[in-house]
């Protein structure tokens, strides 16, 4: 039967008489963040006064005008009024009278130059790279600014600059907003950006999935601070019961507004999963994946599964602290250490969330600036299967000494040990691909070296936490805050710095000026161990966490520290100088393949096309080929008519009737 | 191999195999999707059911229960239950049919699921503001009342899959499902309908067995 | 390196060169960790934290030493071999080439694999071994502790014998109290112990999980609500020492510390008897609750008789809500 190809279908160069991606209209006729913000905050007063007319009677609120179930409502509406005004529901709403979806504008190339699309509810995932680019790097100099007050605070143990109300408020600010919105700091600007790219597809799976992802972002941030007007949350970002049940009105938030990135990351690993296994280019075969895309490929799998646990956890606190359930509170049936166990089967693998993706990272600069291979590029995938698999078994360690059944703790010393065999590879693979190579030590790879210098310190020091023993004392001290500091900050933060200098100027074809850059390297390293390592011996000293006094013996090690933090903090305003005068006064150009990478995306125009690629690309090799004679080149971009369309099961092929896979 | 100054466009039939490429992606995307939701669903779902067992076998204080504890209406639960069960039974009959090419059974099929779920989600909501026991009573009652609200909320929301399934198959020719249409759009409009379709009945009978689950541990365990 | 006068093929001569190279790194290695294990076991063992004023905290201080010299050599093996490599494999100014393709080594990779594994091994075993011995390392056990000291359970405590003292421990916010049930009961906000005797503690709070953490006892366990959480130890040195909270319980968290005391046997029970006696003299020991391993803030015995009515509030005898409230238990 002949097939005639779709009359409907308009050459993509030319722009059709429909604007549907700019054109005419002036920016604020678009629905966007402007018009999402008004339908926020006509949400919250919906909200609240639905939840003051169904609530109301509950002595307590009525009394004090602190009404939970208020507050809960209006940021629930708050949330839906932001997403209706960016126009999130139109294509949902238009699927619903059963109409078929308006050809997406960039598809036609129409998205257009300028900074409206940024602010806009858009399917084109570089786009929404660049979102989350610039919303993680708000986010993470807000949770550093909570930082420095905390160390502020921490300089005298009996001179109290803040409160103690507030002590805590700023010390939960600057955990959860770190701990919530980081662990997007990597695959939201990177993974986003350059997953698809990666694999060689021209799209990704559910670009509106994606997208919401990153607009839940911006509500869970401004919900999260919105917490400082009522007061704070006392819990710190780990949220114990029952003491959330008792804290004020400011918990909501914490519980709403974790919930909401819960949504997004699931919404996120979920696009990502399917992308990566349903939108690989031919000859993208699992042993030519990039390492980056493996990182975000087990990665992902953590989200979909680990992260509605923390969903159902902070639901189950706020109907405690709303409906007045009781699911935490021992005397009615409830029981603190059910919140401790769904947290942390959450909590773990959210702190592999957090680390995996700084491996794929730096894995993929050091094979660049190497020029080698990887070594044991296989060994690396089982590492990250691994870690991400045993993640799901560790998550009591958190518990050892809270009073759970004793025999558990061999079990999960084992398994957290376990652990440390496939993060172990990492290593394995990193030290070989650095034999017999060729290093260039620009800013990327200074970056990646020093994630692979600090996630060893803060990785062995897991293991004296993880031995049940050695944990009596360590437990919950400044110990931890040292071991994760140095596996988050030390590993992912370093990561993604090194990721931002590496892939900068193909995302906006800007260099950020080599100079700043080195100094805000030199200084970040040493300011960030002469930070963080002198806490392994305060917590080894006696200090507990989350204190705002400590055993006066201290106080010249907390003062070093504090001062080191304030530095560090400098350290990262040379960053943030060197950011926006390169991207917006210098812009210095720098287009191409300046770190003459094999890898996919660097093949590609700077920015790269608003499709990607023009022809579906058919991978020859895998990225790692340098040093090889004659290797051939990662992909054709130009394939011969006829290659693609044997690459798959054709859509005409049969009758109709064929049973699609159930 | 980086092309950067202007190419020609690539010509149409080259363009409509890379759009076919995209095609069969999106259709095995359907499938992989569904299947991952599910289990996405499944550690949510799991996330209560640990709660349920954990609080069962603690008792703290006496009150997994507790004195005077009123069990929620049995007749009203298992009908609920049985609602979705038979929702879920019903729309896999019409996907049976429709695969066979009769489009419309499957339409009536699909209208009675869409109903009979509607039913199981107002007589949730209905149980749920009669209860015997105020949410905070018991640990029982912390969990029934906690599950069943996120249960139905997404219950909702693939209904509404089934709504907009229902929606466009009223702009689909039903001879598209008995024999290939004409033009390359239609073919893989209804393809992507298929797929949409089986992934939903997937993911439908997952919630049905869910419910009957949950049934199981609230009335009969 | 002997004189270049006959030279030798070039890829044997940079073999060998990296030949030797190679075993140097390997000797700078051992030299350097044979160093580090031989300060951590000697100088530092006998200083590490949390002390040895316990048989928990030595068992711990043996174990953070061994923990140190198994992972001593690990970390400066790494940086040994970063350093070598980012020194001699680095590019030199101007050249452009890509490096060897080596893509894997099965050798390396196995024994890699195994060498880690078996010091992963070795640690399990080392840790289960250290948590057993020592009746649970000092950690919080849960209500049915598995690993338990060896001791007496008495009714009343004698110096001198092999008797348990049995101490309780109540976190409530943002304050430590101990119960002494072998001396009726008694309640101190002083945490006094006698020197070598075996001490189980129970610890429990009355509001929200606080953690009992005597950093110098070595000993932790959390208080939770309405669960009792036994730790043992036993005090080998007499001194003073701090008890810290350590879980994150409101406010005045940081401000929740307490003070204790290891004294002689003979001087804790003239001590125990002494405030044991002056609270039966003044009523205390018949306001507080009766000893049990958990308390019930909602419940109060001495609420009285009659049912009280404060604006709406009615409080039954013995407990907040009345009886017709399908919260009473």
């Amino acid at each position: 039967m002949a097939i005639e190809t779709q009359p409907e279908r308009a050459e993509p160069t030319g722009r059709g008489p429909e604007t549907a991606g700019g054109g005419e209209r002036p920016w604020w006729q678009h629905m966007g963040a402007h018009t999402g913000l008004i339908g926020a905050v006509a949400g919250y007063f919906l909200g609240h006064w639905l939840g003051n007319f169904l609530g109301g009677d509950f002595a307590r609120s009525s009394l004090s005008d602190e009404n939970d179930v208020a507050i809960v409502l209006g940021y629930s509406f708050a949330v839906i009024g932001w997403l209706a005004g960016l126009g999130v529901f139109n294509d949902l709403f238009l699927l619903m009278r059963g109409k078929p979806l308006p050809e997406e504008p960039r598809f036609l190339g129409q998205e257009g130059p300028g900074l409206a699309k940024y602010f806009r509810f858009t399917l084109d995932h570089k786009v929404v790279g660049i979102q989350y680019l610039y919303g993680m790097i708000a986010y993470f100099l807000t949770g550093g600014l909570f930082a420095m007050a905390i160390r502020t605070e921490l300089l005298s143990p009996n001179y109290h600059i803040i409160g103690p109300e507030q002590y805590l408020m700023v010390v939960g600010e600057h955990g959860t907003m770190m701990m919530m919105m980081m662990s997007s700091v990597v695959l939201g600007p990177f993974g986003q950006y350059f997953g698809p790219l990666l694999i060689g597809s021209k799209r990704v799976a559910f670009p509106r999935l994606e997208a919401l992802g990153f607009w839940l972002t911006p509500p869970a941030y401004i919900i999260l601070l919105s917490s400082i007007l009522f007061g704070g949350f006392p819990t710190g970002w780990t949220g114990y019961e029952p003491l959330a049940t008792q804290a004020t009105t400011g918990m909501d938030a914490y519980f709403f507004a974790f919930g909401l990135m819960g949504i997004s990351m699931i919404l996120a690993g979920f696009n990502m999963i399917v992308t990566i296994i349903n939108f690989r280019a031919p000859g993208m075969r699992w042993s030519r994946l990039p390492m980056f895309v493996w990182g975000q490929f087990t990665v992902s799998w953590l989200q979909v599964l680990a992260v509605p646990v923390l969903v159902g956890a902070c639901y189950m606190g706020l109907t405690d602290r709303t409906f007045q359930t009781a699911f935490f509170t021992n005397q009615l049936g409830g029981s603190s250490f059910l919140y401790q166990n769904l947290f942390w089967f959450f909590g773990h693998p959210e702190v592999y969330i957090l680390a995996l993706p700084g491996f794929g990272i730096v894995t993929e600069i050091i094979s660049t600036f190497c020029r080698k291979p990887l070594f044991g590029y296989k060994v690396q995938v089982a590492g990250l299967l691994g870690v991400a698999t045993l993640s799901f078994f560790v998550w009591q360690h958190h518990l050892f000494d809270s009073g759970i059944n004793p025999d558990m703790r061999p079990l999960f010393m084992l398994t957290t040990e376990l652990i440390s065999i496939p993060t172990g590879f990492i290593y394995l693979v990193a030290m070989g691909t650095f034999w017999k190579a060729r290093i260039r030590f620009t800013i990327p790879m200074l970056f990646a070296l020093a994630f692979y210098f600090n996630f060893l310190i803060g990785g062995i020091s897991g293991v004296f936490l993880s031995d049940v023993p050695a944990d009596t004392t360590e437990h919950g001290s400044f110990f931890v805050m040292a071991h994760f500091h140095y596996t988050i900050m030390g590993g992912l933060i370093f990561a993604f710095f090194g990721g931002l200098y590496y892939w900068l100027p193909k995302m906006f074809g800007i260099k950020l000026n080599e100079t700043l850059g080195k100094i805000h390297f030199w200084t970040m390293f040493l300011f960030f161990n002469t930070t963080f390592l002198p806490l392994f011996a305060l917590g080894m000293l006696g200090m507990p966490r989350r204190v705002f006094t400590y055993a006066r013996n201290l106080e010249t090690l907390n003062d070093w520290v504090s001062i080191s933090a304030f530095c560090l903090g400098a350290s990262m305003l040379i960053f943030l100088f060197n950011f926006v005068m390169s991207m917006a006064f210098w812009r210095q150009r720098e287009v191409g393949n300046p770190w003459r990478s094999r890898s996919l995306e660097w093949q590609l125009s700077t920015p790269p096309p608003a499709e990607n690629f023009r022809r579906v690309p058919v991978i020859l090799a895998g990225p790692y080929d340098y040093g090889v004679k004659d290797a051939l080149p990662v992909a054709d971009l130009d394939p011969p008519p006829g290659v693609i369309g044997s690459a798959y099961a054709p859509a005409t092929r049969g009758p109709v009737t064929r049973e699609v896979e159930d | 191999m980086a092309e950067m100054a202007a190419q020609p466009s690539p010509s149409a039939a080259v363009q409509a195999e890379d759009e076919a490429f995209y095609h069969e992606s999106g259709i095995n995307a359907a499938w992989t999707g569904s299947r991952l939701a599910i289990g996405g669903l499944a550690f949510l779902f799991g996330c209560f059911a640990f709660a349920y067992f954990y609080l069962r076998s603690l008792n703290s204080a006496g009150r997994w229960q507790g004195s005077g504890f009123v069990q929620p209406a049995v007749w009203l639960g298992t009908t609920i239950m049985v609602l979705a069960l038979l929702s879920a039974s019903v729309n896999w009959y019409g996907l049976q049919r429709i695969k066979a090419g009769r489009k419309s059974i499957w339409q009536i099929a699909g209208l009675f699921a869409l109903a009979m779920g509607l039913a199981a989600v107002a007589l949730q909501i209905w149980q749920l503001t009669t209860l015997p026991f105020p949410p905070g009573s018991s640990g029982y009652s912390s969990v029934f009342t906690g599950f069943y609200p996120v249960f139905l909320t997404l219950q909702l929301a693939v209904l509404i899959w089934l709504e907009i399934l229902l929606a466009r198959s009223r702009f689909i020719p039903a001879m598209s499902f008995v024999e290939q249409p004409p033009t390359v759009t239609e073919t893989q409009s209804v393809q992507r309908f298929q797929a949409s379709l089986s992934s939903f009945t997937t993911v439908w009978s997952f919630m049905a067995l869910i419910a009957f689950s949950f049934w199981f541990l609230f009335y009969a365990l | 390196m002997s004189s270049a006068e006959i030279p030798l093929p070039a890829g044997r001569h940079a073999a060998e060169r990296e030949q030797r190279r190679i075993w140097w790194l390997v000797a700078v290695w051992l030299l350097l960790s044979l160093a580090a294990c031989l300060v951590i076991w000697f100088v530092w063992y006998p200083h590490l934290p949390p002390g040895d004023m316990t048989t928990s905290a030595r068992h711990q201080q043996f174990d953070i030493a061994v923990l140190a010299v198994t992972a001593a050599p690990v970390i400066l093996g790494v940086f040994c071999y970063f350093a070598y490599v980012l020194v001699v494999f680095r590019a030199r100014p101007g050249d452009d080439s890509d490096g060897a393709p080596i893509y894997g080594n099965a050798k390396i990779q196995a024994a890699w694999i195994i060498g880690t594994s078996m010091i992963v091994l070795w640690l399990f075993v080392f840790g289960t071994v250290e948590l057993i011995v020592p009746a649970g390392a000092g950690a919080g056990e849960g209500a049915s502790p598995i690993w338990k000291q060896s001791g007496a359970q008495t009714v009343a405590w004698t110096p001198g014998t092999n008797d348990i003292l049995q101490v309780q421990v109540i976190g409530q916010q943002w304050t430590w109290s101990y119960r002494y049930p072998q001396f009726g009961g008694m309640e101190s906000t002083v945490l006094d112990l006698p020197v070598n005797t075996p001490i189980t503690f129970h610890v429990t709070s009355l509001d929200v999980i606080h953690s009992f953490w005597p950093y110098l006892l070595g000993v932790k366990a959390d208080a939770n609500p309405q669960v009792d959480n036994v730790a043992y130890t036993t005090a080998r040195q007499t001194g003073s020492f701090i008890v810290r909270c350590n879980e994150l319980c409101g406010i005045w968290h940081g401000a929740m510390t307490s003070n204790g005391t290891v004294m002689t046997p003979v001087a804790f029970k003239v001590w125990a008897t002494a405030v044991q006696a002056r609270e039966k003299a003044n009523g205390t020991l018949a306001a507080l609750p009766p000893y049990a391993l958990t308390y019930d803030p909602t419940v109060i015995p001495q609420l009285g008789k009659d049912l009280v009515n404060v604006v709406g509030v009615t409080g039954a005898p013995g407990y907040f809500y009345g009886p017709g409230n399908p919260v009473t238990p």
